[in-house]
């Protein structure tokens, strides 16, 4: 038992409130005020799990984390590791003239898609990521999970399940956020990321991935974790460089300041680094990172990043060519955002899609044709709607933009939403089909996407059940095909995907060059 | 579709197939002048040809409902049976030597003429009316939504007076049960302009705004309807009389979209049915003029 203290401790029923001399009993309450223990006292209960008894599932919203005192748990993503993909690929000359796309769930080992090669974990509300390949973990006494969803109320990232009989405090955001600021508590979560998962972290970066195994020990004893409260600054644009930051838990706004405002870079989540330009170039923040909500970095020293440059030289090139790729793509960005003059571009986002479904309305004879192609193309749920603002004698149908700064990947608990090196955000197998991303896009693209699934049935051991669960669809751009359906279908030729700043350079009184490999 | 630069190559290769034909049908009307042209071996080649077009441009209905088909762009297909269904006229009249003819024939050839006109005629439309639409229905939603939004708009209307409606029992409990208060009653005086107006004019309008006669679905007429009534409501009240000149302009708005739809589109309810009577017909021509 870890907690010997618990011995001393009368254990009261599920769900009941801790009282607070129990708590202070605890070596993770010790130094909390008495006062605010009492003052909180339905704010922590206990919890007792049965074996097999479910914890909390995967997508639902919660408030609260917990605490294991003793017992194990098993982390995993109950959700098909899969993403639903149009029916593939037709062969034949008679097979392409009839082929007709159908939508399902594709596993990986069938269809493995560019950029999982180097994905090795799975990242989740806990102190260990799930290893990519066989995403279920163990959690212990003295772990704590469900901290995002408590800090940030984001779903809850993964299904935990008792695996022993198991008792934990459930606590609520209040008692957290004291705790966090326990200098005690604090290092025990610490050096349980130090010794879990910092390792599989700097791995997880393909950058990190040559390091040796002896540095990367060296630097688990010397990096330095911190945490930022939501809209903290964590660096600011022009202030010298003296450290690199890889994302451990929250979302980080990277922004630059140009006259007129502020124009976001990036949304940094999990497993994203940043830092590397300053270090490497002038030794200034050439942009402002700040906290979107509750924010855990790892901070690397300019002294152990400059060391590690110089005992690894891939490394080096590596970080080189991807700060070249962020400038050239932020740079480009900021001589758009200067040169482009109409409001109503900007106000629409139009500047922020790299490809828009348009619909030229002085040829669209309103047939629907292209929505019909839609829905035929992705059993019968159409991924457009023909309607959205209007640019010009342009409707902007709404269908996904590939957006530039892609508020749909802010807050994925799972971190499933990104985007390929061509911006074209796709969603990944690991998908728990909580919904967040539908909400979040501003432009109402995404979708969710129905499917049966056959799960483990936890009140019959052994058995599996029959469920309907929810993955999320964005346009696929019929990549399939030469062109997309809704766009081939059209008989007026009205129907366009197009590069937004190109297709309307001529409105904006400009010839924009392409930016089709930008990247923030 | 609309016609424009975009279709300069099948309007010369239409020019090029109309003036080839035309020259085939001189040199060859000439020394049967008064013969029947269709039994001749030019004659069968034009019918022959004119009825291949027809088919061809009868098929991009059928391409339609098969949308993500891969049998090449639909606008291809919709090229062709503008460019082809129109060909298929004059081919078809060197096939009968511009004679109408008499009883199939004759049947064939109204709906010929008619399928053909009917197909300009909408073709003239669909060049015109998706600006006019743009242009003029700035509100526009989804065609089968309309009855939808109508039906949130007259809700949004009905809040909007009770909530007008609502200063109005205010001023009724402050003054008493049962209220004789002299504030209550100018309270009720100043709003019942809006609420006779409401009642009068734009509940009727907004319930059947296609019915003729009604004032507000003139745009320059409800513009002096509303004027007048913010001469009678207080001046808190304008608000609410401006949200309502703007559910009213909405819903004339949704009135000319479902207009404008309905001359997009219900031209084909003749063009389409004529078209397949022609097919068919002209199938029964073709099997009939070869056996006898």
């Amino acid at each position: 038992m870890l907690f010997e203290e618990l011995k001393t401790i009368q254990r009261q029923s599920d769900g009941t409130p801790i009282a607070a001399e129990d708590l202070l009993r605890l070596p993770v309450f010790k130094d909390i005020s008495p006062q605010f223990l009492k003052k909180n006292a339905n704010a922590t209960v206990w919890r007792h799990f049965k074996r097999g008894d479910i914890v909390c599932r995967e997508g639902e919203f919660g408030s609260t984390a917990f605490y294991i005192l003793e017992g194990r748990a098993s982390v995993a993503l109950a959700t098909p590791i899969a993403h639903v993909k149009a029916q593939g690929r037709p062969t034949g000359f008679l097979a392409r003239l009839t082929s007709k796309l159908t939508s399902r769930l594709s596993p990986r080992q069938e269809d493995r898609r560019e950029g999982e090669a180097d994905r090795r974990s799975i990242p989740i509300d806990a102190p260990v990521d799930l290893a990519y390949d066989h995403p279920v973990a163990e959690l212990g006494p003295g772990e704590l999970f469900g901290e995002m969803t408590c800090m940030n109320y984001y779903p809850r990232s993964a299904t935990v399940r008792a695996e022993s009989d198991c008792t934990m405090l459930e606590m609520l955001r209040n008692v957290l956020d004291v705790l966090q600021k326990n200098k005690a508590f604090r290092a025990q979560l610490d050096e349980t990321y130090r010794r879990r998962a910092l390792d599989s972290h700097l791995r997880d970066v393909s950058l990190f991935r040559g390091l040796h195994q002896d540095f990367i020990d060296r630097l688990r004893d010397r990096v330095e974790l911190m945490r930022f409260a939501p809209g903290q600054v964590i660096c600011k644009q022009g202030d010298p460089a003296d450290s690199f930051y890889l994302v451990r838990l929250g979302f980080v706004k990277v922004s630059e300041n140009y006259p007129g405002g502020e124009l976001v870079l990036a949304y940094l989540s999990r497993g994203d680094y940043f830092g590397e330009i300053g270090l490497l170039g002038g030794g200034t923040r050439t942009a402002a990172c700040s906290a979107l909500d509750h924010v855990e970095v790892v901070r690397i020293s300019a002294e152990d990043f400059r060391e590690m440059m110089d005992r690894y030289p891939e490394v080096r090139s590596g970080l080189e060519r991807a700060a070249r790729e962020r400038q050239d793509a932020n740079q480009q960005r900021l001589r758009m955002v200067r040169s482009v003059p109409l409001e109503s571009f900007l106000a629409q986002g139009l500047m922020e899609a790299q490809s828009l479904l348009v619909l030229d309305l002085a040829k669209c004879t309103r047939c629907d044709a292209c929505v019909t192609a839609c829905a035929d193309s992705h059993d019968g749920v159409t991924r457009l709607v023909r309607e959205g603002l209007r640019f010009e004698n342009f409707l902007v149908a709404t269908s996904c933009r590939q957006c530039r700064d892609p508020l749909c990947m802010v807050g994925c608990p799972v971190g499933a939403i990104r985007r390929r090196n061509s911006l074209e955000v796709i969603i990944e197998d690991w998908c728990i089909g909580c919904g967040l991303c539908a909400k979040n896009c501003p432009y109402g693209n995404i979708n969710m996407h129905s499917f049966a699934a056959q799960v483990e049935d936890h009140e019959h051991p052994g058995q599996k059940k029959a469920v309907v669960q929810k993955k999320a669809t964005t346009c696929d751009l019929c990549t399939e095909h030469a062109e997309p359906s809704c766009v081939y279908a059209c008989p007026h030729d009205a129907a366009h995907r197009v590069e937004p700043r190109d297709f309307f350079a001529g409105s904006l009184g400009q010839r924009v060059g392409k930016t089709g490999s930008a990247r923030t | 579709m609309r016609i424009d630069r975009t279709h300069r190559s099948w309007l010369v290769a239409s020019l090029a197939i109309f003036g080839v034909a035309l020259l085939v049908y001189a040199a060859y009307r000439v020394p049967f002048a008064s013969g029947s042209m269709g039994g001749t071996a030019a004659g069968l080649a034009f019918g022959s040809i004119g009825f291949a077009f027809m088919i061809f441009a009868a098929l991009l209905g059928a391409r339609k409902r098969m949308p993500v088909y891969r049998f090449g762009p639909a606008q291809t297909w919709m090229r062709g049976h503008l460019w082809l269904g129109l060909l298929s006229l004059p081919i078809i009249l060197f096939h009968s030597g511009f004679r109408y003819g008499h009883g199939l024939t004759a049947w064939l050839m109204t709906l010929l003429i008619i399928v053909v006109l009917s197909g300009v005629f909408g073709a003239v439309l669909q060049h015109y009316m998706p600006l006019v639409m743009t242009r003029e229905v700035t509100m526009e939603t989804i065609y089968e939504e309309i009855g939808h939004v109508r039906a949130q708009l007259l809700e949004e209307a009905e809040e909007l007076i009770k909530q007008a409606t609502g200063v109005e029992k205010k001023a009724e409990v402050e003054g008493g049960e049962p209220d004789s208060s002299e504030s209550a009653v100018a309270v009720m005086d100043e709003i019942a302009p809006l609420r006779n107006f409401y009642e009068r004019e734009l509940k009727p309008f907004l319930e059947k705004p296609g019915a003729r006669g009604a004032a507000l679905g003139d745009a320059a007429q409800a513009r002096s309807a509303f004027a007048q009534l913010r001469t009678l409501v207080p001046a808190s009240l304008h608000t609410t009389v401006e949200d309502l000149e703007g559910i009213c302009e909405e819903e004339r708005q949704l009135t000319l979209q479902s207009h404008l739809h309905l001359w997009l589109h219900s031209w084909l309810l003749l063009h389409i049915p004529l078209s397949l009577a022609l097919i068919l017909l002209g199938a029964i021509h073709a099997v009939m003029a070869l056996r006898y």
